[in-house]
């Protein structure tokens, strides 16, 4: 028996650290992820007029700001029984949309194909790991030209969605009431022009390599399933009545059925808190607790009724349609790739409803009390805000992250968490080359930044915290 | 595709007569003659990678893939290297020895302090984790700039605000009176790509620049209501008005250096007051207020 410890797990947004056990045949028998940064956003919140939080939890994630900022936005409309109009969902829809394309374009190139193919001999690309590569040359020049062409299509699309929303990362007019941009001509041509350039690389260059790289590697359509529970909350409405291009909905045991937020419980038995397990964000609290025994990872473990479930693109293909293959490694690329065509072929339609010069903003007066919950999808899958307000400021909110479903740590009843999961049972080739982890981890897109909880450290005694033996 | 370090000169040379930089034609000889790029180690503690994708969109002076391959040599830096787990952390350490008193340390997001640095671990070195203040405390000394990319590692921002309970200072707090020359704050919530690499650019080629009393570089840092186009413009428009000057709503162009009106942001796309918010003062030392405006 021996472990590997891959601390950190770099081209992501976070710090997240993944350890596994492996049996005498080099198979994984256990597995941990780790969230290694505790900010205290939840906390931090309290106290605020509710609308500055749609700035503030944007800055959780520079990666998936917009997804933030929607949540937000929507948990303190809900709270006001507002309902933006339909100029607002629609720019938010093209600005989210931009931000998915920018996110999903990065993830392929920049995050996860480094695992597959030796990038140029020189840093940042070097050193890595040498094995397991099976492009030919010319595939793999191709595929370099492609990363390097991808690093501009992936600041155009951010260049699209500012033209909207002010600026990229953290947007600047994505708020309760809608979004402040009253586009003219001149911009909804200008956004125009960029969709297609990006629309054409989708459907052409990336299309290609995703199905390159699904070809090759065929191998991991059998490798890194997990669960193959999946869930999503729904994302881009398609109008006011909740319609939206991805429903909401979940996947257990291969069969599909609706979804309920009041379904979410949130679990710390191996996290380190000693608050109340098993509780609903809408009246969750959480109390920390370094050094707790059996514990080793700030994340918590949101589990849906009790069962643990993956979120991300292929939740909101399977649900939606799109693509429903199967639960692996290469499924999730090609349906993050899937997705992403969707969008921008959907984005068209949506420009085309752009009324120029109208109003999509509606100046909400601050509401004294209330509750709201704003569900919607990040890149990397579903992201729900809870906030509560009383005497016109925010006296309480929750946040449930994509990473939060898919890197969760074990639950009170003993699931371990979705890429936890994911990696049991993964030869590893080569130990002190273990790329067959990282490219499991990668293609779930884990964001720890958004996973992170949040957390009051009162009582924290530092004398024992232990940092995972293994 | 890489070009030879003369062509990078070159390059740069004609950058910075462009920009009516005077150059140090010592510190040319010296980079000349450099072994590699010039080294960049850039780590991240309590922030969110938005200062690493808001470089990513840097045009001008150029774009991302030409300072990656053709300007700077990015020895270290988790969001985009290929090496992970051991591997990557040779590589931070290695490079920081190798390169002592030559590389510039970047660094992104804030410090937290509290819990003895253990709210952010970067990594386990030869199975020691190693927290964000033990790599800033280790790192900075040896580095020849340290660039602080952002609010965050500037002033502390968003993870500094409010009780602070996770104990964030920024990496001048840190690191004052121990570092080469003094840290240089890039702040911005995210950092603008343009002041971020033209300001390494201006460091490997010409030294240290004029601060500002935030050690800023005072050729970036102008106050946004100064040159504001909205400026003069009828006062008491709501938010959300298309014209008309927000200050009477709380903006904080008055009080805030940035070089959002002239450059915009993405490429001159767009800024925060151009779609019809107040600025929030995201470049401010007192970022995130609240309320926010």
């Amino acid at each position: 028996m021996s472990t590997i410890v891959l601390d950190p797990i770099t081209r992501l947004e976070g710090h997240l650290k993944v350890s596994v056990t492996l049996d005498a045949s080099n198979i994984v028998t256990a597995a941990e992820a780790t969230g290694n940064l505790f900010r205290d956003f939840e906390n931090m919140l309290i106290g605020r007029v509710p609308k500055d939080a749609a700035f503030l939890t944007q800055r959780i994630c520079g990666v998936c700001p917009v997804s933030h900022a929607i949540a937000s936005s929507k948990a303190v409309e809900a709270a006001s029984g507002f309902t933006p109009n339909l100029q607002a969902l629609l720019l938010r829809n093209l600005i989210q949309g931009a931000n998915f394309i920018s996110s999903n374009i990065l993830h392929f190139y920049q995050l996860a194909l480094m695992d597959y193919v030796q990038g140029p001999q020189m840093n940042p690309w070097t050193p890595g790991y040498s094995q397991d590569f099976k492009f030919n040359a010319t595939d793999s020049q191709t595929l370099i030209n492609n990363y390097v062409t991808a690093l501009s299509i992936r600041r155009k699309a951010h260049e699209m969605g500012a033209i909207f929303g002010g600026k990229l990362p953290h947007v600047g007019n994505v708020v309760p009431g809608g979004v402040t941009a009253i586009p003219t001509s001149t911009d909804i041509t200008n956004f125009r022009n960029y969709l297609n350039t990006i629309t054409t690389f989708i459907t052409n260059t990336y299309n290609a390599d995703v199905n390159k790289l699904a070809s090759t590697y065929s191998a991991y359509y059998t490798i890194g399933k997990g669960y193959g529970n999946l869930i999503s909350y729904g994302v881009f409405d398609t109008n006011a009545t909740g319609s939206k291009l991805f429903p909401a909905g979940t996947v257990t045991n291969g069969v599909a059925s609706s979804f309920a937020a009041t379904n979410i419980k949130e679990y710390v038995g191996h996290s380190w808190y000693t608050s109340p397990s098993g509780v609903n964000p809408a009246s969750e609290t959480t109390t920390p607790s370094f050094g707790k025994t059996g514990a080793y990872t700030w994340l918590k473990a949101p589990r849906y009724n009790g069962t643990p479930y993956e979120a991300g693109s292929l939740a909101r293909t399977w649900i939606s349609g799109d693509y429903k293959n199967g639960v692996s490694v290469m499924d999730r690329h090609m349906a993050r790739y899937t997705e992403t065509a969707k969008i921008a072929a959907s984005m068209q339609t949506w420009l085309n409803q752009i009324v120029a010069g109208a109003s999509a903003f509606t100046n909400l007066s601050a509401q004294a009390s209330g509750s709201g919950i704003g569900l919607t999808e990040a890149p990397r899958g579903a992201l729900g805000h809870w906030v509560s307000v009383a005497t016109s400021k925010i006296s309480k909110y929750q946040i449930v992250t994509p990473t939060c479903w898919n890197a969760s740590p074990m639950d009170d009843a003993g699931n371990v968490g979705p890429i936890e999961k994911a990696l049991i049972g993964t030869h590893v080739v080569d130990t002190t080359q273990p790329v067959e982890l990282l490219r499991i981890v990668h293609s779930f897109d884990p964001c720890t930044g958004c996973s992170v909880h949040v957390m009051s450290p009162e009582g924290i005694e530092m004398s024992n915290f232990v940092v995972q033996p293994l | 595709m890489k070009i030879s370090r003369r062509d990078f000169l070159k390059w740069s040379v004609a950058a910075g007569v462009a920009l009516n930089i005077e150059f140090d034609l010592a510190n040319v000889n010296t980079v000349l003659a450099a072994e590699t790029d010039p080294p960049i180690i850039w780590i991240q503690g309590a922030g969110c990678s938005g200062c690493t994708i808001s470089t990513l969109n840097v045009t001008n002076p150029t774009t991302i893939d030409d300072v990656l391959l053709n300007k700077i040599s990015m020895k270290y830096n988790s969001t985009i290297m290929t090496a992970a787990g051991d591997l990557a952390m040779q590589t931070l350490d290695q490079s920081a020895t190798q390169y002592k008193g030559q590389f510039i340390l970047v660094i992104e997001g804030a410090i937290p302090t509290g819990a003895s640095g253990n709210y952010c671990i970067i990594g386990e070195f030869n199975g020691v984790p190693l927290t964000m203040q033990q790599a800033v405390l280790k790192y900075g000394p040896m580095a020849k700039y340290v660039v602080s990319a952002g609010t965050c590692a500037s002033f502390g921002g968003v993870p500094a605000s409010g009780a602070n309970s996770t104990g964030c200072q920024s990496a001048k707090t840190i690191l004052t009176g121990i570092t080469t020359n003094p840290v240089v704050n890039l702040s911005g919530c995210p950092v603008h790509p343009t002041v971020l690499i033209q300001t390494l650019l201006d460091l490997i080629l010409t030294g240290m620049p004029a601060l500002d009393s935030n050690s800023r570089p005072t050729k970036y840092y102008s106050t946004i209501h100064s040159s504001c186009p909205r400026r003069g413009a009828q006062t008491g428009v709501p938010i959300g008005s298309a014209t008309g000057c927000f200050r009477s709503v709380g903006c904080k162009g008055p009080s805030t250096q940035n070089v959002c009106p002239s450059m915009k942001w993405n490429n001159g796309q767009a800024w925060c007051i151009g779609v019809n918010y107040p600025c929030i003062g995201c470049s401010n030392p007192t970022f995130p207020t609240s309320p926010l405006i």
